[in-house]
């Protein structure tokens, strides 16, 4: 970056003292010429001359050295990478810093909240013009105010009207009105959620509502996969290498490493990986493909569903359904849920019995609620390190967020910082619930040396009445264990004084403060339903 | 001889407005709530001008207008669009297919007809006070 002008400081400086530079010369010991030369940037200044001067006009050194500036220097030359900023020269940018800070931040401050409107105008706009419900509204809230404009001109025009006519007319007017108000009524219902729902906006959202709509368990895919399974077996092969044989004998689908891929590839008879795929991986896609190719039809039939109102919803519910039918493949449910309570669900061991990596086990242990035989009721999140979220998989309690970023606390979070190794978490959320949060970093298929890995962190978390039935729970076992106090995200988080909040809560919160590492509260029964009652009004919304 | 006015046009209170202001102006009026119903009776019956909304099932307006444009006979007739407010990129493809002149929802009336009254060559500023015979 260009030098700042210290030139035009010192000089403004000097003025806002009274001083002239004569007198600022004098008493600073060097020549009015030279310092002339100083303040129109001729000469440089540095070491105990710029002290001198700074003290004599009462000023920081990093004040008059522009040093405090930069910062905002490069937060002003944001300005010249966005497109409105194009014609904006850097030389310029640092002058303004310079001579005009409180313009320059003023500027920084509404380019910032220029571009954080911008981008939520974006989100409304998508979600607007994906809404299918609400883009008939408008349409029918457009027709009727056509109509009732059409006929109020014609009586106001036509005096002569036949009696019969104007009642007629009167009465569409009449008609017309009473629609536009029941319209604007359910478009009020729609967007502001009168009735305290959540609408889903987009194709994900709709596959996510679906999902948990079945609390994502599927048994007609189960007892599918079962069939499957036991036809599979009949081979007398061992179920990875039965399934391998019938793709390409029942499917004509073969497998085909490949060293320019980058993600693997489901196309025209072929399953192509990138070389490097774990086997793991390998093993579950084919596993995918075998579902897509046998339960077809049923897969079809479950996405026939209200809650699903796209094409796209549906095939995303599709490829959602034909993950789950792979994970009942490979991980049996009877098997899987005994070994998952004998093992304590330790999720790497698991992995290790069944052949599945950290994510593919995580994700079967939250489909284990079949009546009757229900493993522990897990929740399940998954992040990218900037904290994008995806296959939000909820409990009634807990709510795991899909917009806005979950709580920075979280363990989910810490991951990317430790190796590839679980980390445990005992949360404790502002109402006084507790839960235990497992997460791991996974990384996926690594490519040649010098292209960023591809890396998740994938989350599981329960209620902490489960803590003894799970390994991961022993490290709390303790009366003296204090949890993390955590959120579920800012907005909704009343926990004020917490050093790693990201945004202002929606809802005031507690003035008392509890920073993330101070006790938290221990009697929580007291917490109370009211907190709770308002946690999940925020979040309903 | 009067002219004839044929409304492409699904929403029945709109039509019966429309309806009501062309009998007034002395047009014979005819009317289809469906794309493809439209264009046959437009094959049929001739008409002098085609007042097309947009949103029309079956065919919808750009497709039918792209049809018509195709058509010996229809490619030069007369049509009004109908769009809806705020969908400027409707009215561009709509004038991009050929139409000759649009309105936007909701109308104005006096608007409406004065612009139908240009386009099939009717410069009258006052049609209700030169009726034509009645049928």
């Amino acid at each position: 970056m260009a030098r700042l002008p210290i030139g035009a400081r010192i000089r403004d400086r000097r003025r806002a003292c009274g001083l002239t530079q004569s007198g600022l010369a004098a008493a600073a010991g060097i020549s009015a010429s030279y310092l002339n030369l100083i303040e129109h940037d001729k000469r440089p200044i540095g070491g105990a001359l710029l002290r001198r001067i700074a003290e004599l006009l009462q000023s920081e050194i990093g004040q008059i050295s522009g040093a405090d500036d930069t910062r905002l220097a490069l937060d002003l030359l944001e300005l010249t990478r966005s497109a409105d900023g194009e014609a904006l020269q850097d030389e310029s940018a640092l002058a303004l810093v310079a001579r005009f800070p409180e313009w320059a931040q003023a500027f920084v401050r509404l380019h910032r909240r220029y571009r954080e409107a911008t981008e939520s105008a974006l989100a409304l706009s998508d979600r607007l013009s994906q809404d299918p419900a609400l883009l008939e509204l408008s349409h029918a809230v457009l027709t009727q105010v056509t109509a009732i404009r059409s006929f109020a001109e014609i009586l106001e025009a036509h005096g002569d009207l036949a009696a019969e006519e104007r009642d007629r007319f009167s009465r569409i007017i009449a008609n017309q009105s009473d629609q536009l108000a029941s319209s604007a009524r359910q478009m009020l219902d729609l967007l502001g959620g009168a009735a305290g729902q959540t609408h889903p906006s987009t194709p994900r959202e709709e596959v996510d509502d679906f999902l948990m709509a079945h609390r994502n368990h599927f048994p007609q895919i189960e007892a599918a996969c079962d069939d499957l399974r036991a036809d599979l077996q009949t081979t007398g092969a061992n179920p990875t290498a039965a399934i391998e044989e019938r793709l390409a004998h029942g499917h004509n689908l073969e497998l085909s490493v490949r060293a320019d891929l980058h993600r693997p590839v489901l196309r025209s008879g072929q399953l192509s990986v990138p070389e490097g795929t774990p086997e793991t991986t390998i093993r579950f896609l084919q596993a995918r493909s075998l579902a897509e190719q046998e339960l077809g039809p049923l897969l079809d039939q479950l996405t026939q569903d209200p809650r699903l109102t796209t094409d796209q919803a549906r095939s995303g519910a599709r490829a959602a359904l034909a993950r789950y039918a792979a994970g009942a493949l490979r991980f049996p449910y009877d098997s899987f849920l005994e070994a998952a309570d004998m093992l304590r669900y330790d999720v790497e061991w698991l992995g290790a019995r069944f052949g599945g990596s950290f994510e593919q086990v995580a994700h079967r242990l939250v489909t284990l609620r079949r009546p009757g035989a229900e493993g522990v009721p897990f929740a399940f999140l998954r992040s990218d390190p900037a904290g994008n979220l995806s296959k939000p998989l909820s409990l009634p309690e807990l709510h795991m967020p899909r917009l806005g970023g979950a709580c920075p606390l979280w363990a989910l979070h810490r991951t990317f910082t430790v190796s590839d190794r679980p980390v445990a978490q005992l949360a404790e959320l502002p109402g006084g619930e507790r839960y235990l949060f497992v997460a791991r970093r996974v990384t996926k298929t690594a490519g040649p040396y010098g292209s960023p890995p591809v890396t998740f962190s994938v989350m599981l978390g329960c209620d902490a009445a489960y803590l003894d039935r799970i390994v991961y729970g022993d490290d709390f076992a303790g009366h003296s264990v204090r949890p993390t106090a955590v959120g579920f995200n800012c907005r909704s988080c009343r926990r004020e004084a917490c050093a790693q909040r990201a945004h202002p809560a929606v809802l005031p919160g507690e003035t008392a403060g509890e920073a993330p590492d101070s006790p938290a509260k221990s009697d929580r029964k007291a917490a109370g339903d009211s907190s709770r009652a308002k946690k999940q009004t925020i979040l309903a919304q | 001889m009067a002219k004839t006015v044929l409304i492409a046009e699904d929403e029945p209170f709109i039509v019966e407005s429309l309806t009501f202001l062309l009998t007034k102006a002395g047009y014979n009026v005819a009317s289809c709530g469906e794309g493809n119903a439209a264009l046959s009776a437009m094959v049929e019956r001739k008409p002098d001008l085609l007042i097309l909304d947009v949103m029309l099932p079956g065919i919808n307006g750009f497709d039918l207008l792209r049809r018509l444009r195709d058509t010996p006979g229809l490619s030069r007739l007369p049509v009004m669009a109908l769009t809806a407010k705020g969908q400027e990129a409707d009215k561009l493809r709509m004038l991009e297919l050929g139409a000759d002149d649009f309105v936007t929802k909701p109308f104005s009336n006096k608007e409406l007809m004065t612009r139908i009254d240009q386009l099939i060559g009717n410069r009258t500023s006052a049609p209700a006070a030169v009726p034509d015979p009645p049928q």
